[in-house]
């Protein structure tokens, strides 16, 4: 009992990075109808920036998470003002391709600044938790989880209390529509991207404290994304959390499985989602439009 | 930076040459080596490794003017292509390497997948390849005549680890095996499976997890479960460092913690800070061993080397160490060739018997080194130390490794 | 500026002149390796390496091919379709390898499973639409990849497991020359595959499907059947290039028989040739692949960088073929074949029209 009760803490916490990577892609995808092939590269941005921040000046890491967010927000800004925006109109395949092509920029521009040595944040309370009758809980693991879920109910209030926020549901609505009532496309685009790519940060600093990153370490974050995002039900952020968490813990379950359960993770994970696709395409907890 | 490189390069070059410029060979045809490597993607820092192995050796034989044969110098030029980590973009560029570059021979990319890809190559252009960064047996059981592998074979790569076990006292007993599902991996927790028990340790638990993966929480859960004296991993880097994290987080209290691929290299430490120590790795070599070598450096000039042309990374670990023998094991049998013939050369490779910095070269009639032994190696605070066998020891492993809230 | 249809004919000529000029050397170099023709002195076009790089840039023509017919026919984005590589490599390697089935034998059946498995996929994945289908279609290529490393039975695996399967070395005369035939064979299959597909009650359906698939129902199409009917070809024809692509590279695995980015090439390939098109695709296979091939330093004309260091230069090498994607994206949004194919031509008032049709 005390073996399944801690395996459920494991799944729920590591799923605070999947809620955290998955909630801007999310946004990205249910908003813009944009597949962000280069959300994992975004992540690693950040990740990074907090490592730098960390090693450099010795700043924690969790208070290093606004910088994220902040670099990675203006980063994903110009990226949509100046790139992306060019092809919204051309067919869905072409954003595919397009974000392909940033992620291998920015992957390799990675590569070039800091090399492909593994890099991990490791503050002094790092591995530390405490313990309830045999269960274990990291510090780290669990401040994690409750940032992502932060994050979300930021990103959340910031969608349906503020101004942008429903430009942003009016373009995610009906896009021409939305133009006609007056709302800057272009701007509003672009924030959306911008605040994705902000929320990708953010799980990146997550992720610095969590494993070791390196230039190409984002990639199967981006896959994993994709199941998030399809088992919670695309376009609300509540939906992408639940999505994030049963993520998580379908991995520890996954991973307990006797012999060589986990090595199926993923083929468990897609199929799980293929099955929520077919059967429930509106996602565990149903969709807003 | 680049001017004391090269001074350590001719100091080197003058010691290595003393007295042995009689007769004056002349100089002939430049000999081209090739190798296609993972320089960017996801091998990228294990492909660099081997790159500086394979340049360590390429500077100092170029300083002596080149490879002897039959009293003409050779020099040696090495070229590399980026793979991008991908084994079938390796196959299309060791046969460029082959056909456009006129590669007299091979050395090897990084990784078992883009090495079996690779030996095919080699095997059907009847061109020797020497590699050192692909430890999986299959590779070797195909019945190939043209690929070299200096390295130990993966079955060995913990086995150590398990032979040091036996000396130590309180005698650790259970064993929980976590391995990648790679076919490097898997060889390496074979090898344990088999192995354990010849040595009174019992594997009470085994667990595959996906090559690659960043979150092993619940396996760590189960070895913890599994309450196991000695827990080992077979991975690579990132899973060595997940598990770790892992460990300390959940209060795995294990009197060993050993793993395969990851303690040897400096990231490992870097990352983990001090809660890298005590772990144990099985490697392929340490700077500390004691190998008294027929030709080339000594290991201590080895380690001088290396820290000379690339300052700042600390000591080589054990893929440069290995990539700088695959070379060395092909300059011996070219020189035993007396010829640049593929075939000559092939034969002697398949005769070569050398013991240099590294340890024995000799392949066995696969083509694998089986003879070098492996060796075990302890993080003591922040340093590598090489624990196992005594016989090339700088340091006591410190066991039993104390629980996490002792430290 | 509108092209006039006299300059819209002198492009469209060219684009085919060059074009055929380029298939007849790609078919013919090969001969000059035989040994009749250097017993003749015919100065030799194709070496080892032309075969090894020619017949890696067929294979992509004949999967950037079949994804055309589901992905820009069909217009349904596949994006798992290395799986039906995956499928075929593995079915030809396992008949050979286990077996002991002789290759040309084995051959066959790559096609036929491949596309059974897509039939059988096809049925509930092809209900989704849109970035659904693409996302659905990706988690079966990932999950048949791990599927088929990690299948034990008995403690044992079945298809090799990680240490993948080696193939015999395929004892044939001229074995480069023998591959990359077969390999354009199976190009020339898709094609005439493709050309077929236009040109048949099935295709107009298709299309139909592509464009409005409730009108497509409405007017009497049987839009399953026509679905899968093209997911399947689409697979056989992938299937066909990985079962080739067993034998050819002697060793299979899940790295190289189900590599996640092939499913990105071979739409890019697509892409960038022009989808829905007979040649397009091929065209894409063949630039993109050259110009990969061509940035990471294996043609052998190449560039030198200047200002980067020899370490760097790979990396940047990548840095550019991401800019270089990103760039023609946004300029050619209806790929090369659109510009070149007579339709229009390259000019500074195409791409503007390109960039104002597509952007916000």
């Amino acid at each position: 009992m005390a073996a399944f009760v801690q395996l459920v803490i494991l799944g729920l916490l590591a799923g605070g990075v999947y809620v955290a990577v998955g909630v801007g892609f999310g946004l990205v995808w249910g908003v813009l109808n944009i597949v962000n092939l280069a959300h994992g590269a975004l992540v690693i941005v950040g990740g990074y920036i907090t490592w730098q921040l960390f090693t450099a000046f010795g700043l924690d890491p969790f208070l290093t998470l606004p910088v994220d967010a902040v670099a990675l927000f203006v980063l994903g800004y110009a990226l949509q003002r100046g790139v992306i925006n060019r092809i919204i109109r051309a067919p869905l395949l072409f954003t595919f391709l397009l974000t392909f092509g940033l992620n291998l920029v920015i992957v390799n521009i990675l590569l070039l600044i800091f090399g492909s040595d593994f890099r991990s944040v490791t503050p002094t309370y790092s591995g530390q938790g405490f313990e309830i009758g045999g269960i274990v809980v990291p510090y780290v693991r669990l401040t994690s989880l409750g940032a992502a879920i932060l994050l979300s109910a930021g990103l959340a209030f910031l969608l349906s209390r503020t101004r942008i926020g429903l430009a942003i549901h009016a373009i995610a609505a009906d896009r021409d529509a939305a133009q006609l009532v007056g709302i800057d496309l272009r701007h509003a685009y672009a924030v959306t991207y911008g605040l994705g790519a902000a929320c990708a940060g953010v799980a990146g600093g997550l992720i610095a404290m969590i494993q070791a990153i390196t230039p190409t370490a984002g990639e199967p974050y981006t896959l994993q994304a994709f199941v998030v995002v399809i088992l919670g039900g695309l376009g609300r952020v509540s939906a992408t959390v639940v999505g994030g968490l049963a993520f998580g813990l379908v991995e520890a379950f996954g991973q307990s499985i006797p012999g060589s359960g986990s090595v199926f993770a993923n083929a468990i994970a897609f199929g799980l989602m293929v099955l929520v696709l077919v059967t429930r395409p509106q996602g565990l907890m149903g969709r807003l439009r | 930076m680049r001017r004391w490189a090269l001074l350590a390069a001719v100091a080197i070059a003058a010691i290595a040459c003393g007295g042995s410029t009689t007769g004056g060979p002349t100089t002939g045809s430049t000999i081209v080596l090739g190798a296609p490597l993972g320089l960017t993607g996801s091998l990228t820092k294990e492909s660099i490794l081997t790159q500086q192995g394979y340049n360590l050796w390429q500077d100092w034989i170029n300083a002596r003017g080149g490879i002897v044969v039959n009293n003409v110098k050779h020099p040696v030029t090495i070229k590399y292509y980026d793979d991008t980590s991908n084994a079938n973009q390796s196959a299309v560029l060791m046969q460029k390497l082959i056909t456009e570059d006129k590669a007299n021979f091979l050395l090897g990319p990084y990784g078992s997948a883009a090495t079996a890809t690779d030996a095919a190559i080699a095997e059907q252009n009847e061109i020797p390849m020497v590699e050192a960064n692909g430890a999986a047996q299959s590779i070797f059981n195909q019945g190939y005549k043209y690929t070299f592998g200096v390295l130990s074979p993966a079955n060995k790569y913990l086995q150590g680890v398990i032979d040091m076990a036996a000396t130590l006292s309180p005698k650790p007993t259970t064993i929980a095996m976590l391995s990648a599902d790679d076919n490097f991996s898997l060889e390496v927790a074979e090898g344990v499976n088999t192995y354990a028990a010849t040595k009174g340790l019992n594997v009470v638990l085994y667990k595959k997890y996906k090559n690659g993966a960043t979150n092993l929480s619940a396996e760590v859960q189960a070895a913890k479960a599994a309450n196991a004296d000695i827990v080992l991993n077979s991975g690579h880097l990132q899973e060595a460092i997940a598990i770790n994290k892992a460990a300390k987080e959940q209060k795995v209290n294990a009197k060993i913690f050993a793993y395969s691929v990851g303690p040897s290299t400096p990231d490992f430490i870097t990352a983990l800070g001090k809660d890298a120590d005590y772990v144990y790795g099985g490697s392929q070599w340490t700077p500390q061993v004691k190998y008294t070598p027929a030709f080339y450096l000594s290991v201590a000039e080895y380690v001088a080397a290396y820290k000379a042309k690339y300052p700042g990374l600390g000591d080589p670990d054990y893929h440069v160490a290995e990539s700088t023998a695959a070379c060395l094991a092909l300059q011996r049998a070219i020189e035993k060739a007396g010829s640049l013939d593929p075939k000559k050369v092939r034969d002697a490779l398949a005769a070569l018997d050398v013991t240099v910095f590294f340890g024995q070269v000799k392949f066995d009639s696969r083509g694998i080194n089986i003879y070098k032994p492996m060796v075990v190696e302890q993080i003591q605070n922040g340093a590598h130390h090489t624990v196992f066998p005594d016989s090339v020891a700088d340091a006591k492993p410190q066991y039993p490794t104390p629980a996490w809230d002792q430290r | 500026m509108i092209a006039t249809a006299d300059s819209q004919r002198r492009w469209r000529r060219l684009f085919l002149i060059v074009g055929a000029i380029v298939a007849a050397y790609a078919l013919l170099a090969p001969l000059t390796s035989l040994d009749a023709a250097q017993s003749a002195n015919v100065p030799l076009l194709a070496d080892k390496f032309w075969f090894r790089i020619a017949t890696y840039v067929v294979m992509f023509v004949v999967m950037a091919t079949a994804w055309n017919i589901i992905g820009g026919i069909t217009g349904y984005a596949a994006f798992g379709n290395v799986a039906f590589f995956g499928i075929g490599a593995y079915t030809t390697g396992m008949l050979i390898a286990k077996a002991k089935w002789p290759f040309l034998v084995a051959l066959p059946l790559a096609p036929i499973l491949a596309a059974l498995f897509a039939a059988l996929v096809g049925l509930p994945l092809l209900r989704l639409r849109g970035h659904y289908f693409a996302v659905a279609s990706l988690g079966v290529g990932v999950a048949v990849g791990e599927l088929v490393q990690n299948i034990d039975y008995n403690g044992q695996p079945v298809f090799g497991g990680a240490s993948g399967l080696f193939l015999p070395i395929y004892a044939v005369g001229h074995r480069g020359l023998f591959f990359f035939y077969l390999m354009c064979g199976a190009a020339a299959i898709a094609i005439a595959v493709t050309w077929w597909v236009l040109r048949s009650r099935f295709g107009y359906g298709l299309i139909a499907i592509r464009e409005n698939e409730e009108a497509a129902a409405v007017l009497g199409v049987n839009t399953t059947a026509y679905k899968v009917g093209a997911f399947a070809l689409a697979a056989a024809l992938t299937g066909l290039a990985g079962g080739i692509f067993s034998q050819w590279n002697v060793f299979i695995n899940q790295d190289n028989a189900f590599p996640i980015e092939y499913n990105v090439q071979m739409i890019l390939m697509a892409l960038l040739g022009g989808t829905g098109t007979v040649f397009g695709p091929a065209a894409g296979a063949v630039l993109l692949q050259l110009l990969i091939q061509f940035l990471g330093g294996s043609l052998p004309i190449s560039i030198d960088l200047p200002f980067v260091s020899t370490e760097a230069r790979p990396i940047v090498a990548q840095v550019i073929l991401g800019l270089l994607l990103v760039v023609v994206v946004i300029f050619v949004p209806r790929g090369v074949i659109d510009f070149f194919g007579g339709r229009t031509r390259l000019s500074l008032s195409y791409l503007r029209r390109s960039l104002r049709d597509t952007s916000l």
